[in-house]
């Protein structure tokens, strides 16, 4: 079986339905109403041991949602979930002891206590040994710098430092599986290039199974090899990001810098999308046309100065799916 | 044991907060690391013991205005009710260093409290632990020698016997626990109400009427004295402190006791109940 594993999974939460003014109010009193909301329509996906798969979506799409219910603090209206053999909302503090948690939109560690007292905490609370605690807070130090605040309440930290603490605080107990929901945000570049290259470790090292959401694409392409998109509640895409960009990246963008301006060409192969004074951007299946090709039509008519090939970014073909949806789906895995 | 007995086992277990042995030692972690936080605070206990001994001298004075003079009314004297009131605002001062209701609040508010629905503990009895070592912190640093000074210097009527002294301290031990049951039990109501302001004002009313803080029972007009009699609130001050003054005796210091345990056992299961609804409304409802 998979460590984690996710079938036909549903969320729908009710919402009550606030009446304005005053007779709203006495009528919510005797009768509330309630709209119901499915943040999470109908999900299914296994992960195995040592993945590292980047769980992403536009805003409001469902995925901490998941998160919560692979975490047992929320229970779904339907379907099934098991990590590592449990289901997480039936024994929530059995699930607890396998799995390490990141909220970065707000800390779990003890506001007013000093960083290293809210490690001390947890070391009692998960049973550390002394030799793993030491072993495991001398990694930490050495790869997240922890040293240079731990003695600060959790309160004084930045939102940095604030963030390596709470991952670290979330691996102290060596759990197998870690859950990460948007550990980046906030960060600056190189704080979040740390944070990647921790999480790649213990990835690495521990075999630890790591499920990320974020809205970096960065994160998704430096770490995960896997991802699963989710819009609306749903699953669109799930499999290797590499196919994701073969399949969308097969347009590229010619942009040249011609000598002579205004001279509007036609060329084969190629769609003018865009001209600013002397330079011209046009898009190409790579499939069906070289780039190579397209210069050399351009060159017979013109005197080219400059010239780039633009290879879309994971961030602008999710940006494009987020819009256009995922059409075609069916013709990839998934 | 089967599958279905040790899940039944375990469904009881976090139903009524049952922990094994093993666990304590995780608890007492809390209380510790409360009692270090509460040492960063020295201004609020600076603050708290100011104004322990400002509502002190209020209700000192106040009772030996209502006196004037006489020794003796309603049949106590006026050095066992004077005794009574700085008795009282000894375990004002020991139930208030305990996590505040607005600060329960907060944390259901924040959504603070159901993060750590995801943590291998239980939630009422870890906050219960932390509560244990702010009060340590504070007995030792403020009350104890603040009123090891005041019993010295004024003409109390101390218990002569010993075991008075210990059925004082259970009893109020007993009240302390009562008071956390039922003060965490208002907190988290503030998960089902989107406003709390009446929560708290009943709050307040019970904790410093009913429970007989600033005045005993035996002063309450029959109907008042009723009604309180029937609810828990007077075992948090009026029965350890009849106690202490020996109002209550003999026999009846086992009746109260009684009573006490009684009280905590329903404000226990109340507690737990309110508890039970509350994480199922998070669970479900997301809070
Ligand atoms: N407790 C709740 N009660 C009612 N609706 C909720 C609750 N929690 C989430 N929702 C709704 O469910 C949907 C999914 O929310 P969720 O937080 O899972 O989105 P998300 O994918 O994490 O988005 P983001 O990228 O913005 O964090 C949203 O429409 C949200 O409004
Ligand atoms: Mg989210």
């Amino acid at each position: 079986m998979s460590i984690i594993e996710v079938n036909n999974l549903q969320k729908e939460f009710m919402i009550a339905k606030r009446e304005t003014g005053l007779v709203g109010a006495l009528k919510s009193l005797v009768k509330r109403e309630f709209v119901k909301k499915e943040a999470v329509k109908d999900i299914s996906f296994s992960i195995e041991k040592g993945e590292m798969v980047g769980y992403i979506g536009p805003n409001g799409a469902g995925k901490s949602t998941t998160i919560k219910m692979l975490t047992g603090i929320l229970v779904p209206s339907a379907g099934q979930v098991t990590v590592n053999g449990i289901v997480p909302y039936e024994n929530r503090q059995e699930n607890a002891k396998s799995i390490g948690v990141v909220f970065g939109q707000r800390t779990q560690l003890w506001w007013d206590l000093p960083t290293i007292e809210s490690f001390e905490l947890l070391k009692a609370i998960y049973r550390v040994t002394d030799q793993r605690y030491k072993e495991n807070m001398s990694i930490f130090q050495e790869i997240l710098g922890l040293d240079e605040f731990i003695n600060t309440p959790v309160r004084q930290l930045s939102l940095g430092q604030r963030m390596r603490a709470d991952i670290a605080a979330s691996l102290l107990h060596d759990p197998p599986i870690l859950f990460l929901d948007e550990p980046t945000i906030g960060l600056d570049v190189v704080a979040k290039e740390k944070m990647r290259t921790f999480i790649q470790e213990i990835n690495k090292e521990k075999e630890v199974t790591v499920i990320l959401t974020t809205h970096d694409m960065e994160d998704i392409e430096k770490l995960c090899q896997r991802m699963v998109l989710i819009d609306h509640g749903q699953k669109v895409y799930d499999g290797d990001i590499l196919a994701v960009k073969e399949r969308f990246g097969k347009m590229r963008t010619l942009v040249v810098d011609l000598e002579d301006a205004n001279s509007s060409f036609h060329i084969k192969g190629g769609e003018l999308c865009k001209q600013e004074g002397n330079r011209y951007w046009l898009r190409f299946n790579r499939n069906e046309v070289s780039a190579s090709d397209l210069i050399t039509q351009i060159s017979q008519t013109h005197n080219i100065k400059d010239l780039t090939v633009e290879e879309p970014d994971i961030e602008s073909i999710i940006s494009r799916i987020y819009q256009e949806g995922f059409i075609e789906k069916q013709t990839v895995k998934g | 044991m089967n599958m279905l007995e040790y899940e039944i086992v375990l469904k009881i277990k976090i139903i009524y907060g049952v922990q094994g042995m093993s666990s304590w030692s995780m608890y007492w972690t809390f209380t510790k690391k409360a009692f270090l936080r509460s040492s960063v605070y020295r201004f609020e206990v600076w603050s708290r013991t100011g104004s322990n001994i400002i509502f002190l001298l209020m209700w000192g004075s106040i009772w030996t205005a209502l006196y004037a003079g006489r020794d003796e009314a309603g049949g106590v004297t006026f050095t066992a009710m004077l005794t009574y009131i700085v008795v009282s605002q000894f375990l004002d001062g020991v139930n208030e260093a305990g996590t505040p209701l607005w600060e329960i609040q907060e944390k259901v508010r924040t959504g603070d409290i159901s993060l750590e629905l995801m943590r291998p503990f239980d939630v009422p009895l870890r906050y219960l632990f932390a509560d244990f070592g702010s009060v340590a912190f504070y007995m030792i640093t403020a009350l104890l020698p603040l009123y090891l000074v005041i019993f010295y210097f004024l003409d109390l009527a101390l218990p002569t016997n010993w075991l008075t002294w210990v059925y004082f301290i259970i009893s109020a031990c007993i009240g302390f626990l009562i008071r956390y049951c039922v003060e965490m039990t208002f907190g988290l109501l503030t998960f089902f109400l989107v406003e709390t302001g009446g929560i708290e004002d009943i709050f307040y009313f019970a904790m410093s009427l009913l429970s007989g803080s600033v005045i005993p029972l035996w002063f309450f007009p029959s109907w008042l004295e009723t009604i309180a009699v029937y609810l828990p609130f007077q075992a948090i001050f009026f029965m350890p402190i009849s106690i202490f003054i020996g109002e209550t005796t003999g026999g009846e210091v086992f009746t109260s006791l009684g009573l006490q345990l009684f009280w905590l056992f329903v404000c226990y299961l109340v507690l737990r109940m309110v508890w039970n609804r509350a994480s199922h409304k998070v669970v479900v409802q997301g809070g």
